[in-house]
């Protein structure tokens, strides 16, 4: 009994709320809507008359807002009689202004650059059926040799995954400016395999001695030679000794430059002069990539270094041992100090804590506890778990979890943007038909009208709304790109390649899932994950084609007065 | 003169009027008679007073019950809705619904 009394006075409320908002030359109507609102018989057919009342008050406040010369009320007309006429024309002109709205949105760079992200897991599977992921860098590597641009072939060399292509390019790059010299370091970083390695080492030795990076990159092609076809041959004793001078030189060497300070100034000047505007090739792929597999050898002959150092103490020569110790802390600060990326700061730090530790046992083991305390405050101060200096900087200001919720927000939003097309292409050809079909009275495409002009505004609603949704979550990456670009900005860089990383994964799909559909992909069918959003796509097609079909069946004819058949 | 295009549940109204064409109906009243709800009865009602086919007033009740608007067809209303049932009930009798079987 409470609830229905309840349900009355909601509709009664509903109702006066809907006067309220109503022009004043319909209010007369409504408040006869809400005479009639205490004769209805039944709560909830009072709350339906009561919902049909509001949504004729907010009909007529819409036109009043939307058409403002149809404040005074019903302009005459042919269409006098016609039901849907005035709430037709005012949606069609909202969903215009809608639509138009969404459309501007188009000519602003960061939207484009924001829909071309969305758009990225679509993207990636076209990708991956044509086994070309790069596909941007034909186009541009093309132009930069038909315009002998140095810097544009170095770019391209830098960053292309072939690596033949990669070394053709950084080779006609240093030929035509030999400036570029530094290109083959990146390259060879990024390519062990390559035949080249060794000689281009050689020069590069010959260019910047005092750099330890080319004797990291010559002791990691030396290991990657042991594996050949996936099979690991054990080194020969020329090959272990050529690997032992290659690390004792790196750990002798005073610098340590991967040189990604040129990479991001060569990209500062390329992108802009090709308009190569893809944050995915652009910036992701610069922090973490390069040096990872070059350091990690560094520290399989630091721990051999230490254990060395152990040795020499178990025989009482504490000297030699300490100097051990401190040609690997030394290593590892250098890395620390000069390194830019987070990876190279993990392994610095590393080697220094580990480095620490063994002084701080060997002073202890002497007695010298006073040092003992200053090497154990330092362990713990280059700890990369614990300690002041963590591994990864901190540039990560929104967190991982930011940055996959916006990377759902601009996939779904570029979704809906997609599919509000699709919908306002089918409502505008539906009204366009109907509008050819009133001449010849053709009365389905007629009846179809209403519906259509529906779909299309709340399309055009929702094209708006999720432009306006896309824009202004990628907004605060747009300018972490942009800074990145113009200034050579590295603060936020962790966010923006958190968040590219994440919008590679289609919507829904946990990143578990997704390595379990990439390891599908590249065993099995290359095609797999295109066909099953395919499949979804056009399941969903069907389902929607089978819908209007129904309604356009299942509704009565125009022709209705067959059920009144006791007209005088 | 030219004849305006009506709708079905324009006719359904006029048609409710004509039973009774001197009387004053209310607006729930009809609802029930053409079983047309509320958000498509009174715009229909507002355009036919708007072209004065159609006259209202208020009704005082019972007190603490707000009045009542009432409707009756005017005399060039009751032409209209004349004329319009006569042209539609041969039409009527001879259009199919598309899609219909049989």
């Amino acid at each position: 009994m409470m609830v229905e009394t309840h349900l009355r006075h909601v509709a009664t409320m509903l109702l006066e709320s809907a006067i309220r908002i109503a022009p004043p030359d319909t209010r007369e109507w409504g408040q006869a809507m809400r005479g009639e609102l205490s004769y209805v018989e039944g709560h909830w057919a009072a709350l339906m008359w009561a919902f049909g009342g509001a949504s004729v008050m907010a009909k007529h406040a819409l036109i009043s807002i939307l058409i403002p010369s149809r404040r005074g009320g019903i302009s005459p007309g042919d269409e006098l009689f016609a039901k849907h006429v005035s709430l037709g024309k005012a949606a069609l002109v909202a969903a215009v202004v809608c639509i138009v709205a969404a459309l501007v949105f188009f000519g602003a760079p960061p939207f484009r650059q924001a829909f071309r992200v969305a758009m990225q897991p679509w993207t990636f599977m076209f990708q991956m059926a044509s086994r070309n992921f790069q596909p941007g860098f034909d186009a541009l590597a093309k132009r930069a040799e038909e315009q002998h641009d140095p810097e544009g072939l170095a770019f391209c060399a830098v960053r292309l995954e072939r690596p033949g292509e990669s070394a053709r390019l950084a080779e006609e790059a240093v030929h035509l400016d030999p400036n570029l010299i530094w290109v083959y370091a990146v390259v060879g970083m990024r390519h062990l395999e390559l035949p080249q390695t060794g000689q281009w080492m050689a020069r590069l030795e010959q260019w910047d001695p005092r750099n330890s990076l080319f004797h990291l990159i010559e002791a990691e092609s030396i290991e990657r030679s042991h594996l050949r076809h996936g099979v690991w041959t054990p080194p020969t004793r020329d090959q272990e000794q050529a690997w032992l001078t290659a690390m004792a030189a790196a750990f002798d060497s005073p610098r340590f430059d991967d040189y990604l300070d040129r990479v991001a100034e060569l990209t500062r000047k390329v992108v802009p002069r090709y308009g190569f505007y893809d944050p995915y090739e652009v910036q992701s792929r610069e922090q973490l990539d390069l040096p990872v597999d070059t350091l990690e050898s560094s520290v399989r002959f630091a721990k051999s270094l230490l254990r060395s150092g152990e040795d020499l103490e178990a025989k009482g020569d504490h000297k030699s041992a300490r100097g051990k110790y401190w040609r690997v802390a030394r290593f590892g600060q250098i890395v620390d100090s000069q390194g830019r990326t987070g990876f190279e700061h993990l392994i610095g730090t590393s080697l220094q804590a580990l480095a620490y530790r063994q002084l701080e046992a060997s002073s202890e083991k002497e007695g010298k506890q006073s040092e003992a305390a200053l090497f154990a405050y330092l362990a713990a101060k280059f700890d990369p778990f614990t300690g002041e200096h963590p591994g990864f900087p901190g540039e990560s200001a929104f967190g991982l979890e930011t940055a996959r919720r916006n990377a759902a927000v601009v996939q779904i939003s570029g979704l809906m943007i997609l599919v509000f097309s699709g919908l306002l292409v089918i409502a505008a050809a539906i009204l366009i038909a109907g509008g050819s079909a009133r001449r010849r009275a053709r009365p389905a495409a007629q009846r179809a009208r209403p519906v259509a002009t529906m779909v299309l505004l709340s399309s055009g609603a929702g094209l708006l709304f999720s432009s306006v949704t896309l824009y202004l979550t990628y907004r605060p990456y747009w300018y972490i790109f942009q800074s990145a670009i113009q200034n050579g900005g590295r603060s936020q860089a962790r966010d923006l390649f958190f968040f590219l990383n994440d919008t590679k994964i289609p919507p829904g799909v946990s990143p578990r899932v997704d390595l379990l559909l990439h390891s599908l992909l590249y065993s099995g069918s290359p095609s797999f994950l295109f066909y099953v959003w395919a499949g979804v796509t056009l399941l969903g097609v069907i389902g929607l084609v089978i819908i209007l079909l129904r309604h356009f069946r299942g509704r009565p004819s125009a022709g209705g007065l067959q059920n009144h058949p006791r007209v005088p | 003169m030219k004849t305006p295009r009506i709708s079905p549940e324009t006719l359904r109204v006029l048609e409710s009027f004509l039973r009774h064409p001197t009387d004053w109906h209310y607006g729930y009243e009809l609802s029930r008679e053409t079983k047309l709800k509320s958000g498509t009865l009174y715009p229909i009602l507002m355009r036919l007073e708007k072209y004065k086919l159609l006259e209202a007033r208020w009704v005082a009740t019972q007190e603490g019950v707000p009045p009542r608007h009432t409707y009756r067809l005017t005399p060039n209303g009751y032409e209209l809705a004349r004329t319009q049932m006569e042209e539609a009930r041969p039409r009527a009798m001879v259009r199919q619904p598309a899609f219909c079987s049989g």
